[in-house]
């Protein structure tokens, strides 16, 4: 078990490392230039010829002049200490936006996967048990639906649907914890992303299972279909369902980048949002990281739990 | 003469299969049309994909307005006789717009899409017919790209690549005249490319390299083989003929989700930047007033909605179509 549990980490840390390399590099050739930043406070204050020195001071005093491995490894060294800069728009820790936002935005995408499960775990299987008939189509037709309609298209659809139509729910706007009614509208959006995948996967698993022999043996010995479906089919067609886990947090992240933003949620989206919007550099590499780091430690934890859940999976 | 034998035994074979190839593709392609047809949601598709392609063709020519002028008297108006889907906060005919929208959208979706297959195929390629190591190697690379949100990934590409872009086509202006670096607009269309290339191409390069692996093992290629068809003439001939179903039914869906991406980036303001129209960025500018004038959200958000549900609905009909054989995927 270690062995394979090594086997995992020893995939999953070049996988990290490449990541931080690629996020440096691009800050590299990127249009952010610090000094410059710094300098713009002194506009007029200076004059030119000292300028030239006072900038190339400030560079050689960060290290800036350094060459491209000293620059990364001092950057590597700095975000092993938890420091991730200080943001352009506003000069603050990077890190304190994340760690501030972030249980916000977990507690909502949390939601987000139980409601996605329990949605798409029955879906698929009854999609699966009715296969091949209108409620089968249906069903894998809806999940279709929301298959790559976006959060920023589908959000403003629901609110002129359910809000200006409809007229059955008042404006959802702000964060006041996770059990109010105005998380319902935030919470079903985000869920709607990663759906189809779960639906896909219980319905796969579920055919399959279905052709069983044992299946076979319980049908015939006149078990009743519902005993049948939760103690033989479910329970063996939940194990694929499990390595989805890793595509809904990655629905999850991405909607929420859209979501936070049009119901004023204060999340790790809105955060990413602003960065993108404001080209607030360190904040995007931060948030970048974070989501890259949340999607490797569920595979990896996927990878670690499955061979509990399928033995078949030999452990080397 | 044991090996003329052999070269003519093998022209002989490859004379009958290329006859075999000359008359099979025209009926599995009026199979396929065939099957495509019956489908009715898939005709939905092809209607929904046929009007996006007019629009995106003739937009500029069917559209009342152009994209940029503004009708100062009639500001954040309702849909009226004037202007069919109403006015956007600033004036400008909505219709004309999400025409506009529709080329950028179509621009951006089939320069990505064409990139992506390019270095999916060639990747991809080399993954399957290059040994142990380049597998690994490309396979290493795929794993990294996909680990990171695609939209984060062209995100940062985009906002990365695109001053230093921005500055060098300004320097070669200024160095030497040429007329098409004037307007650098064309340019947040190529950052945009660029980002979602990066993205989108691990999905072709897996694609290939499965099918790459799984028609190697079929008898046909394996008799071609034996009777000495060379490695280059099985891949044109063999491989790329029963590859080429699988790659057509991905780049529909891809097609549509680098429209999701190239709206996803303009709506965070780093893609296609106003006032050129997109309808992520027509979306952005309104979705903070959508309580009272919704149809200005409304509008771009179930154009695009629409258009990515059409393009997908093709794309599940090509895929029952092209591969009959494979079990309905969703």
């Amino acid at each position: 078990m270690l062995k394979y549990a090594m086997g995992r980490l020893a995939v999953a840390i070049p996988t990290f490392i490449a990541v931080l390399l690629i996020t440096f590099t691009l800050t590299v050739v990127s249009p952010f230039d610090p000094v410059a930043m710094m300098m713009s406070q002194f506009e007029g204050t200076l004059d030119t010829l000292a300028r030239e020195e006072v900038i190339e001071r400030i560079r050689d005093q960060y290290g800036l002049n350094d060459s491209y491995g000293v620059q990364f490894t001092r950057w590597v060294q700095r975000l092993l200490q938890g420091d991730l800069g200080i943001s352009i728009n506003g000069q603050r820790d990077v890190l304190r936006m994340i760690v501030k936002t972030f249980p916000i935005s977990f507690q909502l995408g949390l939601a987000g996967a139980v409601v996605t499960t329990l949605m798409g775990i029955p879906l698929g299987c009854i999609a699966a048990l009715r296969q091949n008939t209108w409620l089968d189509y249906t069903i894998v037709g809806g999940a279709l639906t929301f298959r790559t309609v976006p959060v920023f298209v589908l959000a403003p659809l629901l609110l002129v649907l359910f809000v200006l139509v409809l007229g059955i729910m008042k404006v959802p706007r702000g964060w006041d914890g996770l059990l109010q009614t105005k998380v319902i509208l935030p919470v079903f959006i985000l869920a709607l992303g990663p759906l189809p995948v779960v639906v896909r996967q219980t319905r796969a698993a579920v055919l399959e299972v279905f052709s069983m022999d044992y299946v076979r043996t319980a049908k015939m010995k006149g078990l009743e279909m519902w005993r049948i479906i939760i103690r033989h089919i479910l329970r063996n067609a939940l194990i694929p369902v499990v390595t989805t886990l890793g595509f809904i947090a990655e629905g999850l992240i991405v909607g929420s980048i859209f979501l936070d933003s049009i119901f004023a949620i204060p999340g790790f989206g809105g955060v990413a949002e602003g960065a993108f919007r404001g080209f607030d550099y360190p904040v995007i590499m931060g948030v970048t990281m974070v989501s890259a780091i949340m999607i490797i430690l569920t595979n990896l934890l996927v990878d670690l739990i499955y061979p509990f859940l399928d033995p078949r999976i030999k452990l080397e | 003469m044991g090996e003329s034998a052999n070269a003519a035994a093998a022209k002989s074979v490859s004379d009958e299969l290329n006859n075999e190839s000359g008359l099979k593709p025209r009926s599995l392609w009026q199979d396929a049309m065939g099957r495509l047809l019956r489908n009715r949601l898939s005709i939905v598709g092809l209607i929904i994909t046929m009007i996006l392609v007019i629009a995106a063709l003739f937009g500029p020519y069917i559209a009342p307005y152009a994209y940029t002028e503004q009708d100062l008297l009639n500001v954040a108006k309702m849909p009226s006789a004037d202007h069919w889907l109403g006015t956007d906060e600033i004036g400008r005919d909505l219709f004309s717009r999400v025409l506009w929208g529709a080329r950028t959208a179509t621009l951006v979706a089939i320069f990505t899409t064409f990139i992506s297959v390019i270095i999916g195929v060639l990747l991809g390629a080399l993954a399957g017919y290059g040994g142990a190591l380049a597998d690994n190697i490309i396979g290493r690379i795929i794993d990294i790209v996909m680990s990171v949100p695609g939209l984060l990934l062209a995100a940062l590409i985009a906002v990365s690549i695109k001053q230093p872009i921005v500055t060098w086509a300004e320097a070669v202006y200024d160095r030497s005249g040429f007329p098409l670096f004037a307007d650098i607009t064309w340019l947040d269309l190529l950052v945009v490319f660029g980002g979602l290339a990066f993205v989108s191409w691990p999905g072709y390069a897996r694609l290939i390299r499965g099918q790459i692996f799984s028609l190697r093992e079929e008898q046909y290629i394996e008799a071609a083989k034996a009777v000495g068809v060379s490695e280059l003439k099985i891949a044109l001939r063999h491989l790329l003929p029963n590859a080429i179903g699988p790659v057509i039914v991905t780049l529909t869906f891809s097609f549509s989700s680098a429209m999701v991406l190239e709206s996803s980036l303009s709506y965070l303001g780093i893609g296609v930047q106003p006032p050129q129209a997109s309808w992520g960025n027509m979306i952005a500018s309104n979705i903070g007033s959508w309580s009272y004038r919704p149809w200005l959200v409304a509008v771009p958000a179930l154009t695009l909605a629409i258009v990515t549900l059409g393009i997908n609905f093709l794309g599940d009909g090509l895929n029952d179509a092209l591969n009959p054989r494979s079990k309905r995927s969703i």
